[in-house]
Protein backbone atom coordinates (compact mmCIF):
# COMPACT_ATOMS: atom_id res chain seq x y z
CA UNK A 1 0.00 0.00 0.00
CA UNK A 2 1.52 3.29 -0.89
CA UNK A 3 1.22 6.58 0.92
CA UNK A 4 -0.92 8.88 0.46
CA UNK A 5 0.39 11.64 -2.20
CA UNK A 6 -0.57 14.55 -0.66
CA UNK A 7 -2.67 15.14 2.81
CA UNK A 8 -6.26 15.23 2.36
CA UNK A 9 -5.65 14.96 -1.64
CA UNK A 10 -8.76 13.43 -2.24
CA UNK A 11 -9.26 10.76 -4.67
CA UNK A 12 -11.76 11.41 -7.70
CA UNK A 13 -12.03 7.70 -9.24
CA UNK A 14 -11.01 4.26 -7.99
CA UNK A 15 -9.74 2.03 -10.94
CA UNK A 16 -10.80 -1.42 -9.76
CA UNK A 17 -9.42 -4.93 -11.12
CA UNK A 18 -12.46 -7.49 -11.64
CA UNK A 19 -10.92 -11.18 -11.33
CA UNK A 20 -10.69 -11.86 -7.22
CA UNK A 21 -11.09 -8.08 -6.66
CA UNK A 22 -14.74 -6.97 -7.86
CA UNK A 23 -15.68 -10.53 -8.86
CA UNK A 24 -15.62 -13.36 -6.89
CA UNK A 25 -13.66 -15.39 -9.21
CA UNK A 26 -12.08 -15.70 -12.57
CA UNK A 27 -14.54 -14.14 -15.33
CA UNK A 28 -12.45 -16.80 -18.11
CA UNK A 29 -12.88 -19.67 -15.96
CA UNK A 30 -16.04 -19.64 -13.93
CA UNK A 31 -18.18 -22.06 -14.38
CA UNK A 32 -21.25 -22.45 -15.27
CA UNK A 33 -21.59 -18.62 -15.77
CA UNK A 34 -19.59 -15.62 -14.83
CA UNK A 35 -18.95 -15.15 -11.10
CA UNK A 36 -20.81 -12.99 -9.06
CA UNK A 37 -19.84 -9.56 -7.73
CA UNK A 38 -17.72 -9.59 -4.18
CA UNK A 39 -20.60 -8.02 -1.34
CA UNK A 40 -17.83 -6.61 0.47
CA UNK A 41 -16.54 -4.34 -3.23
CA UNK A 42 -19.66 -3.63 -4.45
CA UNK A 43 -21.31 -2.06 -1.02
CA UNK A 44 -17.96 -0.09 -1.58
CA UNK A 45 -18.61 0.53 -5.32
CA UNK A 46 -22.05 2.26 -3.71
CA UNK A 47 -20.51 3.78 -0.62
CA UNK A 48 -18.24 5.83 -3.30
CA UNK A 49 -20.88 6.62 -5.81
CA UNK A 50 -22.89 8.33 -3.45
CA UNK A 51 -19.25 10.28 -2.14
CA UNK A 52 -19.49 11.70 -5.87
CA UNK A 53 -16.65 9.29 -6.45
CA UNK A 54 -16.29 7.74 -10.07
CA UNK A 55 -15.26 4.26 -11.08
CA UNK A 56 -13.35 2.34 -13.74
CA UNK A 57 -11.91 -0.88 -14.43
CA UNK A 58 -8.64 -2.27 -15.41
CA UNK A 59 -8.67 -5.74 -15.68
CA UNK A 60 -7.25 -8.45 -18.30
CA UNK A 61 -10.44 -9.52 -19.69
CA UNK A 62 -12.15 -9.34 -22.57
CA UNK A 63 -14.60 -5.92 -22.91
CA UNK A 64 -17.60 -8.49 -22.40
CA UNK A 65 -16.25 -8.54 -18.49
CA UNK A 66 -16.39 -5.15 -18.21
CA UNK A 67 -19.66 -4.56 -19.57
CA UNK A 68 -20.54 -7.75 -17.07
CA UNK A 69 -19.35 -6.26 -14.02
CA UNK A 70 -21.45 -2.72 -14.85
CA UNK A 71 -24.86 -4.83 -15.38
CA UNK A 72 -24.18 -7.16 -12.06
CA UNK A 73 -22.99 -4.62 -9.85
CA UNK A 74 -25.51 -1.80 -11.28
CA UNK A 75 -22.47 0.19 -10.89
CA UNK A 76 -21.78 3.30 -13.47
CA UNK A 77 -18.19 3.27 -14.98
CA UNK A 78 -16.88 6.28 -16.34
CA UNK A 79 -13.83 3.90 -18.07
CA UNK A 80 -13.09 0.08 -18.89
CA UNK A 81 -9.78 -0.90 -19.63
CA UNK A 82 -9.68 -4.29 -21.24
CA UNK A 83 -6.55 -5.94 -22.10
CA UNK A 84 -2.71 -7.04 -21.54
CA UNK A 85 -0.55 -4.55 -21.19
CA UNK A 86 0.69 -2.51 -18.47
CA UNK A 87 -1.67 -1.46 -15.65
CA UNK A 88 0.05 1.76 -14.99
CA UNK A 89 -0.73 2.46 -18.67
CA UNK A 90 -4.34 1.61 -18.28
CA UNK A 91 -4.27 3.78 -15.55
CA UNK A 92 -2.64 6.98 -16.72
CA UNK A 93 -5.35 6.33 -20.10
CA UNK A 94 -8.26 6.76 -17.80
CA UNK A 95 -6.90 9.66 -15.56
CA UNK A 96 -5.74 11.63 -19.14
CA UNK A 97 -9.42 10.54 -20.79
CA UNK A 98 -11.07 11.60 -17.45
CA UNK A 99 -8.95 14.86 -17.57
CA UNK A 100 -7.85 14.57 -13.92
CA UNK A 101 -5.16 13.97 -12.92
CA UNK A 102 -2.97 10.30 -11.91
CA UNK A 103 -2.70 11.55 -8.27
CA UNK A 104 -6.23 11.85 -8.22
CA UNK A 105 -6.80 8.04 -8.63
CA UNK A 106 -7.05 4.67 -6.40
CA UNK A 107 -6.45 1.60 -7.68
CA UNK A 108 -7.72 -2.05 -5.79
CA UNK A 109 -6.07 -5.27 -6.96
CA UNK A 110 -5.75 -8.39 -5.76
CA UNK A 111 -2.63 -8.98 -7.53
CA UNK A 112 0.32 -7.74 -5.23
CA UNK A 113 2.08 -8.19 -8.87
CA UNK A 114 -0.16 -5.49 -10.54
CA UNK A 115 -0.22 -3.31 -7.23
CA UNK A 116 3.44 -3.11 -7.17
CA UNK A 117 4.20 -2.03 -11.04
CA UNK A 118 1.10 0.48 -10.62
CA UNK A 119 2.81 1.73 -7.46
CA UNK A 120 6.71 2.00 -9.10
CA UNK A 121 5.19 3.13 -12.25
CA UNK A 122 2.44 5.58 -10.49
CA UNK A 123 3.73 6.91 -7.17
CA UNK A 124 1.25 9.28 -6.83
CA UNK A 125 -1.98 6.48 -7.25
CA UNK A 126 -2.99 4.97 -3.79
CA UNK A 127 -2.54 1.51 -4.32
CA UNK A 128 -5.22 -0.80 -2.34
CA UNK A 129 -5.53 -4.91 -2.12
CA UNK A 130 -9.17 -5.33 -2.03
CA UNK A 131 -8.50 -6.00 1.83
CA UNK A 132 -7.38 -2.08 2.14
CA UNK A 133 -10.12 -0.73 0.25
CA UNK A 134 -12.74 -2.25 2.52
CA UNK A 135 -11.01 0.00 5.42
CA UNK A 136 -9.83 2.81 3.45
CA UNK A 137 -13.43 3.76 2.52
CA UNK A 138 -12.87 6.06 5.81
CA UNK A 139 -9.44 7.47 5.00
CA UNK A 140 -9.65 11.05 4.39
CA UNK A 141 -9.14 11.04 0.64
CA UNK A 142 -12.21 8.92 0.68
CA UNK A 143 -14.52 11.37 2.14
CA UNK A 144 -14.99 14.73 1.00
CA UNK A 145 -16.39 17.00 3.84
CA UNK A 146 -19.56 18.19 1.98
CA UNK A 147 -21.46 16.26 -1.07
CA UNK A 148 -23.16 18.42 -2.73
CA UNK A 149 -26.00 17.96 -5.47
CA UNK A 150 -23.22 18.28 -7.93
CA UNK A 151 -21.20 15.33 -6.45
CA UNK A 152 -23.70 12.54 -6.49
CA UNK A 153 -24.31 13.67 -10.06
CA UNK A 154 -21.01 13.50 -10.65
CA UNK A 155 -21.01 9.81 -12.96
CA UNK A 156 -23.94 11.34 -14.83
CA UNK A 157 -22.01 14.08 -15.81
CA UNK A 158 -18.65 12.37 -16.66
CA UNK A 159 -21.28 9.92 -19.18
CA UNK A 160 -22.34 12.85 -20.73
CA UNK A 161 -18.92 14.59 -21.18
CA UNK A 162 -18.24 11.00 -23.06
CA UNK A 163 -21.52 11.62 -25.08
CA UNK A 164 -20.24 14.58 -25.96
CA UNK A 165 -16.90 13.61 -26.91
CA UNK A 166 -18.28 11.09 -29.14
CA UNK A 167 -20.54 13.53 -30.63
CA UNK A 168 -17.25 15.79 -31.23
CA UNK A 169 -15.33 13.18 -33.03
CA UNK A 170 -18.32 12.56 -35.22
CA UNK A 171 -18.79 16.13 -35.77
CA UNK A 172 -17.61 17.67 -39.41
CA UNK A 173 -16.11 20.70 -38.72
CA UNK A 174 -13.56 22.38 -36.35
CA UNK A 175 -13.65 22.45 -32.50
CA UNK A 176 -14.92 25.93 -32.57
CA UNK A 177 -17.62 24.87 -34.50
CA UNK A 178 -18.72 22.05 -32.52
CA UNK A 179 -18.58 24.41 -29.46
CA UNK A 180 -20.79 26.65 -31.10
CA UNK A 181 -22.84 24.11 -32.18
CA UNK A 182 -23.53 22.59 -27.71
CA UNK A 183 -24.68 26.26 -27.28
CA UNK A 184 -22.27 26.59 -24.60
CA UNK A 185 -23.61 28.93 -21.74
CA UNK A 186 -21.23 30.44 -19.22
CA UNK A 187 -23.07 32.60 -16.35
CA UNK A 188 -20.65 34.67 -13.65
CA UNK A 189 -22.24 35.68 -11.05
CA UNK A 190 -22.11 37.04 -7.25
CA UNK A 191 -21.86 34.00 -4.91
CA UNK A 192 -24.91 33.24 -2.39
CA UNK A 193 -24.69 31.90 0.85
CA UNK A 194 -26.12 29.11 -0.60
CA UNK A 195 -23.22 28.27 -2.73
CA UNK A 196 -20.32 27.79 -0.02
CA UNK A 197 -20.96 23.98 0.28
CA UNK A 198 -20.25 23.76 -3.61
CA UNK A 199 -17.41 26.64 -3.84
CA UNK A 200 -16.22 24.81 -0.63
CA UNK A 201 -16.03 21.47 -2.05
CA UNK A 202 -15.03 22.95 -6.16
CA UNK A 203 -11.84 24.22 -3.79
CA UNK A 204 -10.49 20.90 -2.39
CA UNK A 205 -11.04 19.08 -5.62
CA UNK A 206 -9.18 21.92 -7.63
CA UNK A 207 -5.53 21.66 -8.62
CA UNK A 208 -5.18 21.50 -12.43
CA UNK A 209 -7.39 24.96 -11.90
CA UNK A 210 -6.75 26.21 -8.27
CA UNK A 211 -4.47 29.22 -8.33
CA UNK A 212 -3.59 29.33 -4.45
CA UNK A 213 -2.88 25.28 -4.56
CA UNK A 214 -5.54 24.93 -1.17
CA UNK A 215 -8.68 24.58 -0.51
CA UNK A 216 -11.35 27.78 1.02
CA UNK A 217 -13.27 26.14 4.20
CA UNK A 218 -16.70 27.21 4.94
CA UNK A 219 -16.00 29.49 7.29
CA UNK A 220 -13.75 31.80 5.11
CA UNK A 221 -15.95 31.72 2.54
CA UNK A 222 -19.04 32.50 4.28
CA UNK A 223 -17.00 35.41 5.74
CA UNK A 224 -15.56 36.36 2.02
CA UNK A 225 -19.38 36.73 0.74
CA UNK A 226 -20.40 39.12 3.93
CA UNK A 227 -17.21 41.11 3.29
CA UNK A 228 -17.95 44.45 1.37
CA UNK A 229 -14.35 45.07 0.54
CA UNK A 230 -14.21 41.93 -2.24
CA UNK A 231 -16.68 39.73 -4.24
CA UNK A 232 -17.11 36.24 -4.62
CA UNK A 233 -17.55 35.20 -7.71
CA UNK A 234 -19.61 31.77 -9.17
CA UNK A 235 -19.27 30.45 -12.64
CA UNK A 236 -21.72 28.23 -13.77
CA UNK A 237 -21.80 26.12 -17.24
CA UNK A 238 -24.62 24.59 -19.24
CA UNK A 239 -25.00 23.38 -23.05
CA UNK A 240 -27.19 20.98 -24.94
CA UNK A 241 -25.65 17.65 -23.01
CA UNK A 242 -25.60 19.00 -20.19
CA UNK A 243 -26.07 21.62 -17.03
CA UNK A 244 -23.11 21.05 -15.37
CA UNK A 245 -23.54 23.82 -12.95
CA UNK A 246 -21.16 25.79 -10.37
CA UNK A 247 -17.70 24.42 -11.94
CA UNK A 248 -15.93 27.65 -11.18
CA UNK A 249 -15.29 30.87 -8.61
CA UNK A 250 -13.23 33.28 -7.93
CA UNK A 251 -12.50 35.93 -4.81
CA UNK A 252 -11.86 39.40 -6.01
CA UNK A 253 -10.84 42.56 -4.42
CA UNK A 254 -11.70 45.62 -6.31
CA UNK A 255 -9.11 48.28 -5.34
CA UNK A 256 -6.73 50.67 -8.39
CA UNK A 257 -5.59 47.06 -9.03
CA UNK A 258 -8.20 44.43 -8.70
CA UNK A 259 -6.48 41.66 -6.81
CA UNK A 260 -7.36 37.91 -7.25
CA UNK A 261 -6.32 36.39 -4.59
CA UNK A 262 -8.54 32.74 -5.38
CA UNK A 263 -9.52 30.95 -8.95
CA UNK A 264 -10.75 27.93 -9.34
CA UNK A 265 -12.27 26.17 -11.63
CA UNK A 266 -13.22 22.53 -12.11
CA UNK A 267 -11.30 20.19 -14.45
CA UNK A 268 -14.14 18.86 -15.72
CA UNK A 269 -15.06 22.11 -17.64
CA UNK A 270 -11.34 21.74 -19.32
CA UNK A 271 -11.50 22.80 -23.22
CA UNK A 272 -15.23 24.51 -23.23
CA UNK A 273 -14.08 28.71 -22.82
CA UNK A 274 -14.84 28.72 -19.17
CA UNK A 275 -11.45 29.86 -17.47
CA UNK A 276 -11.34 32.21 -20.66
CA UNK A 277 -15.01 33.53 -20.18
CA UNK A 278 -13.48 33.92 -16.49
CA UNK A 279 -9.85 35.96 -17.03
CA UNK A 280 -11.67 37.42 -20.07
CA UNK A 281 -14.77 38.81 -17.51
CA UNK A 282 -12.39 40.05 -14.96
CA UNK A 283 -10.07 41.87 -17.30
CA UNK A 284 -13.36 43.38 -18.73
CA UNK A 285 -14.96 44.34 -15.60
CA UNK A 286 -12.19 45.80 -13.85
CA UNK A 287 -11.74 47.78 -16.36
CA UNK A 288 -15.33 49.05 -16.58
CA UNK A 289 -14.61 49.99 -12.67
CA UNK A 290 -11.88 52.29 -13.74
CA UNK A 291 -8.99 50.01 -12.64
CA UNK A 292 -5.42 50.10 -13.92
CA UNK A 293 -4.72 46.30 -13.84
CA UNK A 294 -5.83 43.16 -12.51
CA UNK A 295 -3.04 40.99 -10.74
CA UNK A 296 -3.30 37.08 -10.12
CA UNK A 297 -1.26 35.94 -7.56
CA UNK A 298 -0.71 31.98 -8.53
CA UNK A 299 1.57 29.07 -6.74
CA UNK A 300 3.68 27.30 -9.23
CA UNK A 301 2.93 23.60 -9.02
CA UNK A 302 3.46 20.78 -11.70
CA UNK A 303 -0.50 20.79 -11.43
CA UNK A 304 -2.09 24.07 -12.30
CA UNK A 305 0.51 24.05 -15.45
CA UNK A 306 -3.19 24.48 -17.33
CA UNK A 307 -3.86 27.64 -15.00
CA UNK A 308 -0.95 28.97 -16.43
CA UNK A 309 -1.82 28.24 -19.85
CA UNK A 310 -4.94 29.78 -19.23
CA UNK A 311 -3.62 32.85 -17.78
CA UNK A 312 -0.51 33.39 -20.29
CA UNK A 313 -3.33 32.94 -23.34
CA UNK A 314 -5.63 35.62 -21.95
CA UNK A 315 -2.35 37.99 -21.95
CA UNK A 316 -1.53 38.01 -18.03
CA UNK A 317 2.12 37.54 -17.30
CA UNK A 318 4.29 37.36 -14.37
CA UNK A 319 7.62 39.20 -13.90
CA UNK A 320 10.16 36.35 -13.51
CA UNK A 321 12.09 38.29 -11.31
CA UNK A 322 9.61 38.91 -8.31
CA UNK A 323 8.96 35.29 -8.61
CA UNK A 324 9.22 33.24 -5.45
CA UNK A 325 9.95 29.69 -5.91
CA UNK A 326 6.98 29.07 -5.22
CA UNK A 327 4.37 31.63 -6.33
CA UNK A 328 4.24 34.64 -9.29
CA UNK A 329 1.92 37.14 -9.90
CA UNK A 330 0.31 36.78 -13.13
CA UNK A 331 -0.92 40.70 -14.09
CA UNK A 332 -2.76 42.08 -16.93
CA UNK A 333 -2.49 45.63 -17.88
CA UNK A 334 -6.02 47.28 -18.80
CA UNK A 335 -4.18 49.83 -21.27
CA UNK A 336 -3.26 46.88 -23.16
CA UNK A 337 -6.01 44.87 -24.97
CA UNK A 338 -8.15 43.41 -23.48
CA UNK A 339 -9.33 39.17 -23.98
CA UNK A 340 -12.04 38.65 -25.83
CA UNK A 341 -14.35 36.11 -24.54
CA UNK A 342 -14.72 33.09 -26.45
CA UNK A 343 -16.61 33.60 -29.99
CA UNK A 344 -18.85 30.20 -29.08
CA UNK A 345 -19.81 31.31 -25.12
CA UNK A 346 -22.82 33.30 -24.38
CA UNK A 347 -22.89 35.48 -20.74
CA UNK A 348 -26.21 35.82 -20.07
CA UNK A 349 -26.53 38.68 -17.86
CA UNK A 350 -22.16 40.00 -17.85
CA UNK A 351 -22.00 41.57 -14.50
CA UNK B 1 23.53 22.06 -37.47
CA UNK B 2 21.16 23.91 -34.97
CA UNK B 3 19.17 24.83 -37.62
CA UNK B 4 19.14 21.45 -39.56
CA UNK B 5 18.09 19.97 -35.96
CA UNK B 6 15.50 22.76 -34.95
CA UNK B 7 13.37 22.16 -38.61
CA UNK B 8 13.42 18.28 -37.51
CA UNK B 9 12.04 19.97 -33.98
CA UNK B 10 9.67 22.05 -35.99
CA UNK B 11 8.23 19.15 -38.12
CA UNK B 12 7.41 16.96 -35.56
CA UNK B 13 6.20 20.12 -33.32
CA UNK B 14 4.02 20.71 -36.28
CA UNK B 15 2.67 16.86 -35.99
CA UNK B 16 2.36 17.15 -32.35
CA UNK B 17 -0.18 20.41 -32.79
CA UNK B 18 -2.23 18.50 -35.27
CA UNK B 19 -2.65 15.50 -32.79
CA UNK B 20 -3.71 17.35 -29.58
CA UNK B 21 -5.95 19.79 -31.38
CA UNK B 22 -7.32 17.20 -33.72
CA UNK B 23 -7.02 19.60 -36.71
CA UNK B 24 -4.95 18.15 -39.85
CA UNK B 25 -4.65 21.62 -41.11
CA UNK B 26 -2.07 22.71 -38.78
CA UNK B 27 0.39 20.43 -40.15
CA UNK B 28 0.43 23.10 -42.74
CA UNK B 29 1.41 26.17 -40.87
CA UNK B 30 4.11 28.65 -40.88
CA UNK B 31 6.71 28.64 -37.96
CA UNK B 32 5.77 31.95 -37.28
CA UNK B 33 2.23 31.29 -36.58
CA UNK B 34 1.25 32.42 -32.90
CA UNK B 35 -0.47 29.84 -31.09
CA UNK B 36 -2.50 32.10 -28.61
CA UNK B 37 -4.88 33.23 -30.50
CA UNK B 38 -6.48 32.60 -33.91
CA UNK B 39 -5.70 30.37 -36.11
CA UNK B 40 -4.39 28.05 -33.95
CA UNK B 41 -6.60 29.26 -30.52
CA UNK B 42 -4.57 27.36 -27.84
CA UNK B 43 -6.12 27.07 -24.59
CA UNK B 44 -5.45 25.10 -21.36
CA UNK B 45 -6.79 21.64 -22.42
CA UNK B 46 -4.81 21.76 -25.89
CA UNK B 47 -1.93 23.21 -24.56
CA UNK B 48 -1.80 20.98 -21.39
CA UNK B 49 -1.77 18.32 -24.39
CA UNK B 50 1.15 19.59 -26.24
CA UNK B 51 3.16 20.15 -23.08
CA UNK B 52 2.50 16.60 -21.99
CA UNK B 53 3.99 15.21 -25.64
CA UNK B 54 7.15 17.67 -25.61
CA UNK B 55 7.65 16.24 -22.36
CA UNK B 56 7.29 12.48 -23.45
CA UNK B 57 8.80 12.89 -26.96
CA UNK B 58 12.06 15.04 -26.45
CA UNK B 59 12.43 15.12 -22.52
CA UNK B 60 11.98 18.93 -22.02
CA UNK B 61 9.75 20.16 -19.15
CA UNK B 62 8.65 23.98 -20.61
CA UNK B 63 6.47 24.89 -17.71
CA UNK B 64 9.16 24.06 -15.03
CA UNK B 65 11.67 26.30 -17.44
CA UNK B 66 9.51 28.95 -18.70
CA UNK B 67 7.24 31.46 -16.26
CA UNK B 68 5.33 33.02 -18.70
CA UNK B 69 5.11 29.82 -21.10
CA UNK B 70 7.30 32.42 -24.09
CA UNK B 71 7.92 29.67 -25.54
CA UNK B 72 4.51 29.15 -27.03
CA UNK B 73 4.40 32.28 -28.68
CA UNK B 74 4.95 30.26 -31.69
CA UNK B 75 5.82 27.12 -33.29
CA UNK B 76 9.22 28.60 -34.17
CA UNK B 77 9.72 29.87 -30.35
CA UNK B 78 9.04 26.27 -29.57
CA UNK B 79 10.65 24.65 -31.94
CA UNK B 80 13.66 26.97 -30.67
CA UNK B 81 13.24 26.58 -26.83
CA UNK B 82 13.45 22.63 -27.57
CA UNK B 83 15.88 22.12 -29.92
CA UNK B 84 18.20 24.19 -27.73
CA UNK B 85 17.59 22.04 -24.58
CA UNK B 86 16.77 18.61 -26.35
CA UNK B 87 18.47 15.66 -27.89
CA UNK B 88 17.38 14.48 -31.33
CA UNK B 89 13.82 13.88 -31.46
CA UNK B 90 12.67 10.60 -30.68
CA UNK B 91 13.05 7.48 -33.29
CA UNK B 92 15.39 9.61 -35.75
CA UNK B 93 18.65 8.35 -36.35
Amino acid sequence: MSAPAGPGRLVKCVVWDLDNTLLRGIYLESRPGPPPPDPAMASLLTVLGERGILHAIASRNPPEAARYAAQATGCEFVAAECGWGRKSESLARIAAGLDIGVDALAFVDDDPYERAEVGAALPGVRVLSPEDAAEAVDWPEFSPAEVTPEARRRAGLYQQRQQRLAAERSFGGSREEFLRACGTKVTIARAVPGDVPRLHELSERTSQFNSAGQALSAASLEDLIRSPAQDVMTVRLQDRFADDGLVGGCVVGRDRVWTVPFLMMSCRAIGRGVIDSLLGWLARAAARGGATAVQVPCVLNERNVPLRLALASAGFRADPGQAGPAEALFRHDLAAPLPARPGWVTTPGEL
Amino acid sequence: MTGARQALVLDELRGVLAEVTGRDELRAIPAGTALFGPPVALDSLTGTRLLREVRQRFGVDVAAEDLNLDALATLGTLASFVASRSELPSGRP
